[in-house]
């Protein structure tokens, strides 16, 4: 035990007093101590200036101790030499950590292009701020490496794009990519419900409102002019829209069919996706409601939950014999592929 | 589950597009590299590097104007470059009857635009290592009058005769170093999208 402890002490030591003083060990100090006095600084409300000078060069030499760590230690996975990325992200972080917000955008795109500055700048500038006149492989490897973090920064710039197309259109996500050949999502996910649902809902309120609890007659009135509550439906569900508005709301539109169906009717409420989608011809999200004409007795429970509308037509003649409206709506939305209006001519 | 979750922050990540461009870089690189050395006399390590040089500068730079074109799209097209690229298929609207016709442009435009880009790209790589540029036959570099008006009479263009592009033998080689690339790619790409071939 004593052994193991003086072995490990020992180890310790040699880790942490470098042999020589040009070693990494002294700039991770040098970092450590900087920012010992930044936070030394701050206490004594030094000026900004000095804290934030004091806190980059903290920064940069552990950068460039971090990087010099895993070079010295030969830590190469797979035989690629990882220092500069690390070193780079170091000071990807501290260069746009501070910006608060949407800071990792700007720090990934821009991460292998300040690791390409941090193997050029040593073999470009020398030591005294001289530019250096590298020999000719070390330019190739230098201009194969400048095209190479391109097209790393250019992968994350268009992983970025993909997530502004997702806000932009958020019933993307609904849909499968199984498909595609640009990408991939990892499976066991929770997908998101497509927007349709929500205009879904606005629809069977909006039509709630109009024929839930109103007399029989009135409702047949109602659903004569199909056309026209059509389009108050559709104005309806775009005011909703309006309140959250998204590049993707005119892509949906909003339908509804009535089937009759014994005494009432079976009302279909369709949110009809007419964007982007993994299917051949788009899909739609189908809403069944049940309206029914109830007479007063069987009416009963709802009937108590909205008194003063029933209140006064109570006194009316002719009550007990009037029919009303009872409209029940499923709540599952199933999705359907196609468009509805095709399969009802075909079917 | 950590990683669960952060894979669904993560969302739709361009997995496949980069796996697939890794495997369509090699493949015209090692190819280009071959017409390159063939047609240039280069060596076996030089013409690789040249080729993965002037490839991976074409692509970078192909993903920036791709980037920087697709911001600006009208909307209705912008919605069918995202169904494309997450859906592998174009949706019905305004665009769908005109889309073959726009891709087919746009692939053509991309193979000139590309082989203008390996062209100046392997001048300027040669001027960067401090080469001469490689041409075997080089230009003269006075040309008397009568030898232009010989040339002026058998219609040939002055872009030769002032011994920069023209047919010189470098603007061939790229050329059909570009053409190799581009049939190899295009007849992959139709394979996967015709059979499925690789499942996705």
């Amino acid at each position: 035990m004593v052994a193991w402890l003086t072995q490990t002490l020992e180890m310790l030591k040699a880790v942490l007093l470098p042999p020589r003083y040009f070693a990494w060990q002294t700039v991770i100090y040098m970092s450590l101590f900087s920012w010992l006095m930044s936070l030394l600084a701050r206490t004594v409300e030094a000026m900004a200036f000095t804290v934030g000078l004091l806190a980059t060069i903290s920064w940069i030499c552990l950068a460039l101790g971090v990087g010099w760590a895993l070079e010295a230690n030969k830590i190469r996975p797979f035989g690629v030499s990882i220092a500069p990325w690390v070193s780079g992200a170091i000071l990807c972080l501290f260069l746009f950590g501070s910006w608060g917000g949407r800071w990792l955008q700007p720090a990934l795109v821009s991460w292998p292009l300040v690791s390409f500055a941090v193997v050029a700048a040593p073999k470009l500038v020398s030591w005294d701020f001289n530019l250096k006149d590298p020999p000719g492989q070390v330019r190739q490897q230098l201009a194969l490496l400048f095209c190479l973090s391109l097209l790393f920064s250019s992968w994350f710039q268009f992983y970025f794009r993909i997530q502004t197309w997702v806000r932009d259109y958020p019933s993307l996500v609904a849909d499968s990519v199984e498909n595609s050949a640009f990408v991939y999502r990892f499976p066991g996910q929770t997908v998101a419900l497509p927007a349709g649902v929500n205009h879904l809902t606005v629809a069977e309120e909006m039509l709630r409102e109009q024929v839930h609890n109103k007399p029989w007659p009135s409702v047949e009135r109602w659903l004569l002019n199909l056309d026209g509550q059509r389009q108050a439906m559709e104005r309806q569900v775009k005011s909703h829209m309006g309140l959250d508005p998204s590049l993707e709301d005119s892509l949906w539109r909003i339908d509804f069919q009535p089937l009759s169906n014994g005494n009432g009717y079976i009302l279909k409420l369709w949110a009809i996706w007419s964007g982007p989608a993994a299917n051949q011809s788009g899909y739609y999200l189908e809403k069944s409601c049940l309206l029914m004409p109830v007479s007063q007795g069987s009416l009963g429970a709802p009937e108590a939950a909205v008194p003063e509308a029933s209140a006064p037509e109570a006194a009316a003649p002719g009550y007990a014999t009037t029919q009303w409206g009872s409209l029940t709506c499923d709540l599952a939305t199933p999705r359907q592929a196609g468009h509805p209006r095709d399969i009802q001519r075909t079917g | 589950m950590p990683l669960t979750n952060l894979l669904s922050e993560l969302g739709i990540l361009p997995l496949r597009a980069i796996a697939f461009q890794t495997l369509l870089l090699m493949l015209a690189i090692v190819l280009e590299a071959m017409v390159l050395r063939q047609q240039l006399r280069l060596g076996y390590r030089t013409s690789m590097q040249y080729a993965a040089t002037l490839n991976l500068l074409a692509t970078s730079l192909g993903w920036v104007a791709f980037l920087a074109l697709e911001a600006v799209l009208p909307l209705s097209l912008r919605s069918q470059v995202i169904s494309y690229v997450l859906f592998n298929r174009f949706y019905l609207n305004g665009w769908r009857e005109v889309l073959p016709v726009v891709v087919v442009v746009t692939a053509i435009a991309a193979f000139f635009v590309t082989y203008w880009i390996k062209l100046q790209g392997l001048t300027w790589l040669q001027q960067l290592l401090g080469q001469q540029p490689i041409d075997t036959n080089p230009q003269p570099v006075e040309i008397n009058r009568r030898q232009r008006y010989e040339w002026a009479r058998q219609g040939q263009r002055r872009g030769q005769a002032d011994g920069q592009q023209g047919s010189s033998p470098r603007a061939l080689a790229v050329l059909q170093a570009n053409a190799a690339s581009f049939t190899a790619i295009l007849v992959l790409l139709l394979l996967v999208n015709q059979a499925g071939v690789i499942g996705w």
